[in-house]
């Protein structure tokens, strides 16, 4: 029971920080149709923004955390400028070549500056809060550390918070209206490309948040992003790609199969079971758990 | 009439880059420069970086500079066929010291094999690395040794520990050595109560030290590389795992303590060469180590230190002039070969080196290691036969 219970929150864990990933995938499609690949990347730039923060200039934890979202904020704002923005008009398949060589230029960048060595903050830099010691012992023997029910509820919150961004807000308005037609927004008066650059922005900054968890939990390096946003995007396409809620579903979905695979099946085949739960899934559902079939996604 | 004259420039060119050796000899030292398994690559670049120094300083191998080619695998198989390619077919290049991962080798071997080039591997200890080629041979035990070692080490001298749990990397590495280990725990009585695995590009284990918690061994055998090694100890320490932990020479990098932090504390792991253990050669050249570098030398850069020692030396005897490339290779090969009893031996700071006839080094005891304040310690309690 205690096992089942422990498999359950390593579950929630990956499956909230794979959530918080696949997030931004789903909305940058949503809105321009593109995958962008470089998503990863953010996410793995997060990771290493936060540990240069802590590490090298001494600043606290709770105070980098902001920071490494915000510089990636800046830096999915970037991207899109200077790589996407340009091709807005061109044939998918252009913006989506650009997508990948972006995503590998990114990964290659970050091997030139933080070289390829794994890299983890250390715990005396971090708050005592998230240490491994300090659990929460449950019922049957089970232990909950902090750091994941932090990470577990933050992945919670921040989804919320985000739902009621879309749904509530002048900006959420003009996403959706985006989503729905870019073209009759503009003609509407919506800047699409101002909506735009805030959606990259709102992807990368959850994107860096779930970065700074795994380098937490895990570890930091170049190819973090490539082995994570992989699983992310899977959970975004089972969800219903260009849909929050699948984007959402979808990854704990992703991560629990991952880890109840790892747990009871094989631990070799983790990966492989969450895909095959996506596989069937699109097979029976091509446009995903939440997707819908229309043109219309928001 | 184009491919002719393409020819025609390919044979000019290899002749700009292949008769003009002048006065040098060049020998290849392939390994994970960069990658999950950098640390270790880092430590054989610097090792045999000494060794090249201390051989120039002293004249170079008959007046020639020996000069090394360092070529970077990365770890993985696909850029070790690249690497090997580039080396065998690099008319200049007469020896190749590595690889270091065991799948690396024995992607190596084959082409090594098929172009004649002499491979010394100073880290590479699956079992069949050595097996069916005349090329490869390694400076150091093998894993099958390593493992009924281990199995033998904590039924015997760590008999309070009796049920144990193997958590394996899925590759050529940590599978041969969980296999060798679970064989020999069944013959001598073992208890093993969980096997689990992993794929080298996991960073998060928690689902498998979950089952594995569920079984309560007192003793888990890590047969992987530093890295996740690292990443599994730390893991297992904040899922509430109490067990000792035992590594094998694959954990044998300050890297491990690096990653692992404090978990580290108390992880036994077995390697071929401990500076302790190695006399007063080895300490002069453990210090030499230290000022070039600034950081103590570990076994690799020990291994790969002699691996460079002992090509030079085969250089040395063979080395003609006049004879055409295939020839100057296959005569330090033969060298090689011919060290075959242990007065025929070479002898350097890892102690005596001689091959049988797969080309594997059977005479080489393990140690045993211990994380003890933070840093690696030799045990206590060693087991040579």
């Amino acid at each position: 029971m205690a096992q089942f219970l422990e498999q359950i929150i390593n579950g929630l864990v990956l499956g909230g920080i794979y959530a918080l990933i696949a997030v931004g995938y789903t909305m940058v499609y949503g809105i321009i149709q593109l995958i962008n690949f470089a998503h990863g990347e953010i996410f793995m730039f997060g990771a290493y923004f936060a540990f240069t923060l802590v590490t090298f200039l001494n600043v606290p934890f709770w105070i980098a955390l902001p920071m490494s979202m915000i510089l990636c904020a800046v830096m999915g704002i970037l991207i899109d400028v200077i790589a996407y923005r340009p091709l807005r008009n061109a044939s998918r398949l252009s913006a989506l070549i650009t997508a990948i060589g972006m995503s590998l230029g990114l990964q290659n960048l970050a091997q030139l500056i933080w070289k390829a060595d794994q890299r983890t903050i250390k715990s005396e830099l971090l708050p005592t809060f998230f240490l491994s010691e300090n659990a929460i012992s449950l019922p049957s023997g089970a232990a909950l550390p902090y750091r994941d029910l932090f990470i577990i509820l933050l992945a919670l919150v921040l989804m919320i918070a985000l739902n009621r961004l879309i749904h509530l807000t002048k900006i959420g308005k003009a996403m959706r209206a985006c989503a729905q037609n870019k073209v009759a927004a503009n003609l509407m008066g919506i800047k699409t490309n101002h909506v735009i650059a805030v959606t990259f922005a709102i992807g990368s900054a959850l994107g860096a948040v779930a970065g700074v968890m795994v380098g937490l939990r895990e570890v930091i390096e170049p190819m973090m992003g490539y082995y994570k946003g992989v699983a992310a995007f899977a959970a975004a396409v089972l969800g219903g790609i260009g849909n929050i809620t699948g984007a959402m579903l979808g990854g704990i979905l992703i991560g629990l199969a991952e880890a109840l695979g790892a747990g009871y099946i094989n631990s070799s085949y983790r990966i492989a079971i969450a895909y095959i739960i996506m596989i069937v899934v699109i097979l029976i559902r091509p446009s995903g758990l939440l997707g819908k079939s229309t043109s219309n996604r928001a | 009439m184009r491919n002719w004259l393409i020819g025609l420039l390919l044979i000019s060119l290899v002749c700009v880059w292949g008769c003009d050796t002048g006065n040098q000899v060049r020998v290849a030292v392939a390994g994970p420069f960069t990658g999950s398994a950098a640390a270790f690559g880092e430590m054989i670049k610097r090792g045999a970086q000494l060794k090249e120094k201390e051989i120039n300083e002293a004249g170079g191998i008959n007046g020639r500079q020996l000069i090394l080619d360092f070529e970077n695998d990365t770890g993985k198989e696909k850029e070790a066929i690249q690497v090997a390619t580039r080396i065998s077919t690099n008319p200049r290049i007469l020896a190749v010291v590595g690889h270091f991962n065991s799948a690396c080798t024995l992607r190596g071997k084959t082409i090594y094999g098929r172009k004649g080039i002499v491979a010394l591997s100073p880290g590479s200890t699956n079992v069949t690395v050595c097996e069916g080629s005349d090329w490869m041979f390694r400076n150091l035990y093998r894993d099958d040794f390593q493992a009924e070692f281990i199995a033998k080490y904590i039924k015997n001298k760590l008999s309070d520990l009796t049920s144990v749990a193997v958590f394996y990397d899925n590759d050529a590495y940590g599978k041969g050595l969980a296999d060798a280990f679970l064989g020999e725990a069944e013959v001598i009585g073992l208890n093993v109560v969980a096997t689990e695995s992993y794929d080298r590009d996991n960073t998060d284990f928690k689902a498998q030290l979950t089952s594995i918690k569920a079984k309560n061994p007192d003793i888990i055998f890590i047969s992987g590389l530093y890295s996740q090694a690292g990443l599994i100890v730390k893991q297992a320490r904040e899922s509430g795992i109490t067990s000792r932990f035992f590594g094998a020479d694959g954990v044998d990098s300050p890297d491990f303590l690096e990653i692992a932090g404090a978990a580290a504390e108390g992880t036994l792991l077995t390697t071929p060469f401990t500076f302790g253990a190695g006399g007063e050669r080895a300490l002069q050249v453990a210090e030499a180590f230290k000022t070039e570098y600034g950081v103590d030398p570990d076994t690799w850069a020990a291994l790969s230190y002699d691996a460079v020692g002992m090509i030079a030396e085969a250089i040395e005897k063979t080395y003609q002039q006049d004879a055409s490339l295939a020839d100057k290779r296959k005569a330090i090969r033969d060298h090689l070969a011919s060290l075959d009893t242990p007065e025929e031996g070479y002898t350097g700071i890892t102690g005596l080196t001689y091959f049988d006839k797969n080309g594997d080094t059977v005479n080489k005891p393990a140690y045993v290691k211990v994380v003890k304040d933070g840093k690696f310690d030799t045990a206590e309690m060693q087991m040579l036969e």
